[in-house]
C-alpha cells in the first residue's frame, strides 16, 4: 500500500513532530488516502519503477520517486503487529542529538557529523517479540552474621547462624527480543528500555515515511534471549531480598517460569550508517527516547596531529619557563 | 566537498588549540624580554667590604702548585664579581679529632665534624670575609689532608647560608669528593663553580630537571590526552532488574530468617612501634655569627 495525499497526489508520511499524517509536498495534514496493491509487488505503485526488497521487508522507499511503500501482505494476517510505538523523534531532532553527543569526539573524522552524512540516516520499525512471564523464585540456605570487637589486646568474633527461606512470585511483562536477523542482538538490548505506555494498536499509517520489517523468526526461536533476561532479573531480586549476612550458603535455589505469553510489536529505531576507510560504523538511536548506541570512528591523521601539537606546545612552554627560571 | 572537509578540519584544529597557541605566543614574547633583561642585568656587583684580606686561596697543606693557586684565584675573582659573594679556599694538614688534638690545638670539641666546622667558621669570621659587609655573604671551603682525618667542610654565610640547604651543601662537597684524589684543583674548581651557579640562579640540577620535565611531562600528557579521547564507549545498559517487573517489585510469599546458633572466637593482637629523626645545618659560630654548612669525611 501507499499513502497518497488527496490534495496533491504526493506521498503522505507519518510525522513524529506533528504526531499525525502529513504531506511534505503541499503541507496538508491528515490528507492521506490509502492505495492498495495486492499482487506480489515488484513495481512501485506510484511511478512504476522496479523495486527490490528482501524476504523480511514490510516497508521500503522507492529508489526512483522516493515514495514510501508498505507491503500489505507483510503487515496483515499472521504478520500483523499487535502494537506499535510510533516514532517520537524526527530526523532533525535525532541529528541534533547525535551532534550533541559526539561533538567532543576530537578524533572523529571531520565529515562524521556533517549534514550530508547525517542526512543518510533512516528510520526503521524493528519487529520485536514481547514475552510475559509468571516467575517463581525459591531459596533455602544458611546465612552467617559476623560481629567483631576488640577488648584490650584481644579481638573477638561472634558468628550467628540463621536458616534463610525465601519464596517470591514475579510477573514480568514485555521483555523484548528483536525478531530481526540483520539487527545485532547486543545493540538492540542496549537500546532498551522503551516506554510501553506509548504503545498503541498497530495502524499502517505509522509506517509511512519509514522502513520496516515483519518478524524474521518465530517467537519460540528467540525465547531463550528473553528467558535469560528474566532469569538474571529474578536472580537479582532474590539476591536483594537476602541482605545483612556476611556469608550465605545455599542449600536449594530455583527460578522457574511456565511457557511465556508473547506479543508481536514494532519499535522505532533510527539508523545512521557511517563508512570510513571502507569500514562501516553503524549508529542506532532509540526512536522514542533518543538513546544512542554506537562507537565513533577514529581518524589516525587527527590523532597524530592533535597529539603532536599538544606535545610540542607543552615542550615549548616548559622550555620557555626553564629559560626564564635559569 | 573533500576540500570543504579539509578546510573544516583545519578550522576545528585551530579552534581546539587556540588557547595553547596564545599561551605559547605570550610566553615566547615574555621569554625573549626576560632573556634580554637578564643578560643586561648580569653586570659585575660592587664590593662593600674593605676589612677582609684580598687573598682567597690558603694552601697550608701544600697540595696545589703556584700556577694552580693562581688559576683558582682568577676563577674565584671572576665568580665573586658575578654572584657578589666571597669565596675562600683553605687547605690544611692538621689533626682535628680526639682528646689529644683538642688539648694541643685548644679545640672546643673532640669530634672531627664539629672542629672542622669551628675552624672554617672562625677563619671566615676572623678575616671578616663577606662581599657586602664583614661577616656577610660568602662561603669557605676547608679541606683537611691530615692522614686518616681527610675531609672537607663547607661554611656558608649571609646569602649563601640562606640559599644553601642540606641538598646543595651535599652536592657542592660531592664535587670535591669526586676529583680530590686525582686532581685537587679540579675538585675545588668544580665546587666553586657549583656554588657560583647556584647563587647566580644557574644550576646543573635545575637545568637537568627542567630538561627532564620538558622531555617526559609533555609525552605523558599527550599520551593521556590521546588515550582519553581514543576511548569510545558503545553505550551503556540503562535497564535495571525491575524494568520489566509488573509493579516494579516482586510479591513475597514467604520470608524467614530463623536464628539457629551462635559461636564466639578470639585471638590476641600483636603490636609494634617505630621512631625516626632529622638533621639541620644552621648554627652560631664561637664569634657569634650565623653560619650554615656541612662536612664530607673521606
Amino acid at each position: 500500500m501507499v499513502f497518497k495525499c488527496k490534495n496533491c497526489g504526493g506521498n503522505s508520511v507519518y510525522s513524529p513532530e506533528k504526531k499525525m499524517m502529513y504531506c511534505p509536498f503541499c503541507d496538508s495534514e491528515k490528507s492521506e488516502e490509502r492505495q492498495h496493491e495486492h499482487a506480489q509487488m515488484q513495481l512501485c505503485p506510484n511511478c512504476g519503477g522496479e523495486v527490490t526488497y528482501t524476504e523480511h521487508t514490510s516497508a521500503l522507499q522507492c529508489p526512483y520517486c522516493d515514495h514510501y511503500i508498505i507491503l500489505d501482505e507483510r503487515v496483515e494476517g499472521a504478520y500483523a503487529p499487535g502494537r506499535i510505538i510510533p516514532f517520537k523523534m524526527g530526523k532533525e531532532s535525532v541529528k541534533a542529538l547525535i551532534r550533541e553527543k559526539f561533538k567532543k569526539c576530537t578524533f572523529a573524522p571531520t565529515d562524521f557529523l556533517s549534514e550530508v552524512r547525517l542526512n543518510t540516516m533512516t528510520g526503521e520499525y524493528i519487529p520485536f517479540w514481547m514475552y510475559n512471564y509468571h516467575t517463581r523464585c525459591q531459596f533455602q540456605g544458611e546465612g552467617v552474621k559476623r560481629r567483631v570487637w576488640v577488648a584490650g589486646n584481644v579481638e573477638y568474633t561472634e558468628s550467628s547462624y540463621y536458616q534463610v527461606v525465601r519464596d517470591m512470585s514475579i510477573d514480568f511483562e514485555g521483555i523484548p527480543a528483536d525478531a530481526s536477523v540483520k539487527m545485532p542482538d547486543g545493540i538492540m538490548d542496549l537500546l532498551e528500555p522503551y516506554n510501553y505506555a506509548e504503545l498503541v494498536p498497530f495502524q499502517p499509517e505509522y509506517m509511512s515515511g519509514f522502513l520496516g520489517e515483519k518478524y524474521n523468526m518465530a517467537a519460540e526461536m528467540i525465547e531463550n534471549r528473553a528467558h535469560a533476561k528474566m532469569e538474571s532479573s529474578a536472580a537479582s531480586m532474590l539476591q536483594q531480598s537476602i541482605s545483612g549476612y556476611s556469608s550465605l550458603t545455599p542449600a536449594n535455589r530455583s527460578i522457574t517460569a511456565p511457557n511465556p505469553g508473547t506479543e508481536f510489536d514494532l519499535l522505532p529505531v533510527w539508523i545512521y550508517r557511517y563508512t570510513y576507510k571502507d569500514k562501516e560504523y553503524p549508529f542506532y538511536v532509540n526512536g522514542q527516547t533518543g538513546k544512542i548506541i554506537g562507537t565513533t570512528p577514529i581518524s589516525a591523521a587527527k590523532v597524530w596531529a592533535y597529539g603532536a601539537t599538544l606535545w610540542a606546545c607543552l615542550t615549548a612552554i616548559i622550555a620557555m619557563i626553564g629559560c626564564m627560571v635559569m | 566537498m573533500e576540500i570543504d572537509f579539509k578546510k573544516e578540519a583545519r578550522k576545528q584544529y585551530l579552534h581546539f588549540f587556540r588557547f595553547w597557541f596564545i599561551i605559547v605566543g605570550i610566553l615566547l614574547v615574555v621569554t625573549v624580554f626576560a632573556v634580554i633583561g637578564k643578560s643586561m642585568m648580569r653586570t659585575e656587583r660592587e664590593r662593600h667590604n674593605s676589612q677582609s684580606p684580598t687573598e682567597r686561596v690558603f694552601d697550608y697543606a701544600e697540595v696545589l702548585t703556584d700556577q694552580q693557586e693562581n688559576e683558582l684565584r682568577e676563577l674565584i675573582a671572576e665568580k665573586e664579581a658575578q654572584i657578589g659573594c666571597d669565596l675562600v679556599l683553605v687547605t690544611m694538614r692538621q689533626p682535628v679529632e680526639g682528646s689529644e688534638a683538642k688539648e694541643t690545638y685548644n679545640y672546643r670539641y673532640t669530634s672531627w665534624e664539629l672542629n672542622m666546622q669551628d675552624i672554617a667558621d672562625d677563619f671566615y669570621d676572623n678575616n671578616a670575609y663577606g662581599y657586602n659587609a664583614p661577616h656577610g655573604d660568602g662561603a669557605l671551603i676547608l679541606d683537611n689532608w691530615y692522614e686518616d682525618q681527610e675531609g672537607t667542610h663547607l661554611s656558608t654565610s649571609g646569602r649563601v647560608f640562606e640559599r644553601f640547604g642540606n641538598y646543595d651543601i651535599d652536592a657542592a662537597l660531592s664535587w670535591v669528593d669526586r676529583y680530590i684524589e686525582s686532581d685537587p684543583q679540579k675538585a675545588y674548581s668544580a665546587c666553586i663553580n657549583y656554588i657560583a651557579d647556584r647563587m647566580s640562579g644557574h644550576s646543573g640540577d635545575i637545568g637537568t630537571s627542567i630538561l627532564m620535565l620538558a622531555a617526559i611531562v609533555p609525552l605523558i600528557v599527550a599520551g593521556v590526552f590521546v588515550g582519553t579521547h581514543l576511548r569510545s564507549k558503545q553505550g551503556k545498559k540503562t535497564t535495571t532488574a525491575t524494568t520489566y517487573i509488573v509493579g516494579g517489585k516482586p510479591v513475597m510469599n514467604q520470608q524467614r530468617d530463623d536464628f539457629v546458633r551462635k559461636h564466639v572466637s578470639q585471638r590476641r593482637i600483636q603490636t609494634s612501634s617505630s621512631s625516626g629523626g632529622g638533621r639541620g645545618g644552621a648554627h652560631v659560630s664561637s664569634g657569634g655569627h650565623t653560619h650554615g654548612g656541612g662536612s664530607h669525611r673521606r
